[in-house]
């Protein structure tokens, strides 16, 4: 048993040179995770919808395992590092969108803001490597 | 023009001429390409997804973006919009999610809709929609590729400035029955694509295909490699229920009333041992199948007395305005419902999945919809209207008579509640056992910090129009409700008994629980 297990971890070594990493799901290397909407140094009037953009990986519910789709994760303001170990974090600051949703309304005091896009797993584990979008920032009027 | 829709139409109604409900709308059709096809391979699974893809997508993003589904047909789906730009979200929205449920089936599978939007002045009636405006609609929808959005012209004219998208041009074409020749154009929801998509096309279909390969091989190895730990995991979640119902012939039930806190979980490494501890077991007399519902382990409850106090607060703009509410006396579960009150529900198949870990900490990862199952079965099974708190209620039962940032001050104190950064519990023994902080004036415990609570109401931004008598306020879209309290992973901001978020009702979160509530 013990051997069988240390062949198949080799083999997986070998073969996902990669992805080998604790708690996350390995995702393909090519996978791009971008704001549709706003631009970086966009300057906006009151809310906005903030659209999210996915490339080479497929969009699905929180909860649905299957292979390379995911969930997004709207952080704002958020300047701690990610923990990939733990569950994207649910607060004010970390906006979930568990049912697949592509775009939100969102409303921000004003001045400038900070937004990133996280792509959370079936359990909201980040991806290993994780997908995460370029972090954009916006100034509220 | 028309055709035996609109003569349909006519024919059976003469009374409400002056009244026709006729209306300018945005109406999108939708079907799946090779229905046939995929039911000639599997009749009864296709039907099955096909029936979970309307209920649990399909229908909710119509109402998500302020759309009306008209009619189901076998294969497909008629809807119609106040909004082209919503109407056209919705398209994409729908197509986006397919390629997330796709992705793990082999392709001759993938259920893919075609999915056309038209703008078109229709005739409205409760269960159907007439005028060839829905007939272009279901024309753009035919001609469409398999997981494209094609749009008329009327749409494009109403929505390219709007949505920031890639739109490619059909050109005009002739559609069956419709004399004047249609605009298309086929929406592409990432504008960078735009230029892409033709020459790559081949490419990405083989380079995903590869992709999938690789990745299913390198899951399954994954699986080999982990399955191991999953198992001895699920060794120690099982035997849960049955070890229940190993007790059942023990003594009656008399020490319910004994809280049993403060079991300091000692033995973190090995929860596997099913240990027997002196108290809290002779009190789960959980009998085997026949007297099973005339037994239930009721979660203990404290009884408020009813009264009116202001809600909310002005630290937050989710909790402006404060506001008076009265709420009616009631009773509230002293601990948010237990690991071991959930499997209850679980072993009587009533609750969708077996809770994992110590039966006294409170069950997690559980959504709104999971704590509605759990109240209805627990009402049924004891014959009590057991539900879920409304929010005011929630806040008047945590405020605890106290109208102070904490129910204990205006400033924070440690060891009050379980938070980040606020105990010393470690983080492996979270969800700490029930009771591990000190109870509210009310004597309930965790009502702030611990884990986030599900309330009955549905999320609104900010209390305008929030109801003054203590009930749930549950008008509006309720794609998203309330969690109260905050959880061990938030900081002491989130205890405040005002604090409010929301979360997207079907979806799980490992810090989400719940208490239940009784009307008296």
């Amino acid at each position: 048993m013990k051997i069988t297990r240390l062949i198949a971890l080799s083999a997986v070594l070998i073969c996902l040179t990669s992805a080998a990493h604790a708690q996350g799901k390995p995702a393909p290397k090519d996978a791009l995770l971008y704001f549709v909407w706003p631009q970086n140094g966009a300057t906006i009037k009151g809310g906005f919808w903030c659209r999210f953009g996915l490339r080479n990986m497929g969009v699905t519910h929180a909860g649905d395992d299957f292979q390379n789709t995911g969930h997004h994760h709207l952080l704002i303001d958020v300047s701690e590092a990610l923990d990939p170990n733990e569950p994207i974090p649910q607060d004010k600051s970390h906006l979930h969108f568990g049912s697949g949703q592509t775009e939100t309304r969102i409303e921000l005091a004003p001045g400038k803001h900070t937004l990133q896009l996280v792509l959370g797993d079936a359990k909201h584990y980040p991806f290993s490597p994780p997908i995460v979008s370029d972090k954009i920032s916006v100034r509220i009027k | 023009m028309g055709e035996i829709r609109k003569l349909k139409s006519s024919r059976g109604s003469d009374p409400p001429r002056e009244s026709t409900p006729r209306r300018l709308a945005a109406i999108v059709a939708g079907d799946i390409a090779g229905y046939s096809r995929l039911m000639q391979i599997d009749e009864e699974g296709t039907h099955l997804r096909v029936k979970r893809i309307e209920r649990d997508l399909i229908e909710p993003s119509i109402v998500g973006h302020h759309g009306r589904l008209v009619k189901t047909t076998g294969d497909g789906f008629i809807a119609i919009f106040d909004s082209p730009v919503e109407a056209v979200r919705c398209g994409i929205v729908i197509q986006q999610n397919m390629v997330g449920r796709n992705a793990s089936m082999p392709k001759h599978h993938w259920i893919e809709y075609r999915i056309g939007v038209n703008l078109g002045d229709v005739i409205v009636e409760a269960d159907d929609v007439f005028g060839d405006g829905v007939n272009i609609a279901t024309r753009l929808e035919g001609i469409a590729d398999p997981g494209q959005v094609y749009i008329s012209g009327g749409i494009y004219e109403q929505i390219k400035h709007k949505l920031v998208c890639g739109y490619e041009s059909l050109g005009d074409r002739k559609v069956k029955n419709i004399t004047d020749p249609v605009r298309v154009y086929r929406v592409l929801p990432d504008p960078a694509a735009f230029n892409r998509t033709r020459k790559r096309r081949e490419n990405i279909l083989i380079f995903l295909l590869s992709l999938m390969l690789l990745a299913i091989a390198g899951g399954a190895l994954w699986y080999l490699v982990w399955q191991p730990h999953g198992k001895a995991r699920d060794q120690v979640s099982i035997p849960v229920s049955p070890e229940m119902r190993k007790v059942p012939s023990s003594p009656p039930p008399v020490s319910l009333k004994q809280a049993a806190p403060l079991p300091q979980p000692l033995s973190p490494a090995a929860p596997a041992a099913p240990q027997a501890p002196p108290q809290a077991q002779p009190a789960s007399p959980a009998a085997p199948a026949p007297q099973m519902a005339s037994v239930i382990r009721e979660p203990e409850m404290n009884t408020i007395h009813g009264g009116g106090f202001t809600m909310g607060s002005n630290d937050d703009v989710a909790e402006k305005p404060p506001h008076q509410v009265s709420v009616k006396p009631f009773a509230i579960s002293r601990y948010p419902i237990s690991v071991r009150e959930w499997n209850q529900c679980a072993a009587a198949k009533a609750c969708a999945f077996v809770a994992a870990g110590k039966d006294d900490a409170p069950v997690t990862n559980v959504s709104w919809s999971d704590a509605k199952q759990f109240v209805a079965w627990l009402a049924g099974a004891t014959r009590k209207p057991y539900r879920l708190p409304s929010e005011a209620e929630w806040e008047y039962a945590a405020r605890a008579g106290t109208q102070t940032k904490y129910w204990w001050g205006d400033q924070f104190q440690p060891g009050m509640a379980n938070c980040k950064n606020c105990t010393d519990i470690a983080v492996a023994d979270q969800p700490a056992v029930a009771g591990s902080s000190r109870p509210n004036p009310f004597g309930l415990y965790d009502m702030g910090g611990g884990v986030d609570q599900w309330v009955e109401d549905c999320w609104h931004k900010n209390y305008q129009g929030a109801p003054a008598n203590g009930s749930a306020w549950i008008e509006g879209e309720c794609a998203s409700h309330v969690i109260r309290s905050g959880s061990w992973k938030n900081d002491a901001q989130y205890v405040r008994p005002s604090n409010r978020d929301s979360y997207d009702t079907n979806v799980r979160y490992p810090t989400h629980g719940f208490r239940v509530a009784l009307s008296p």
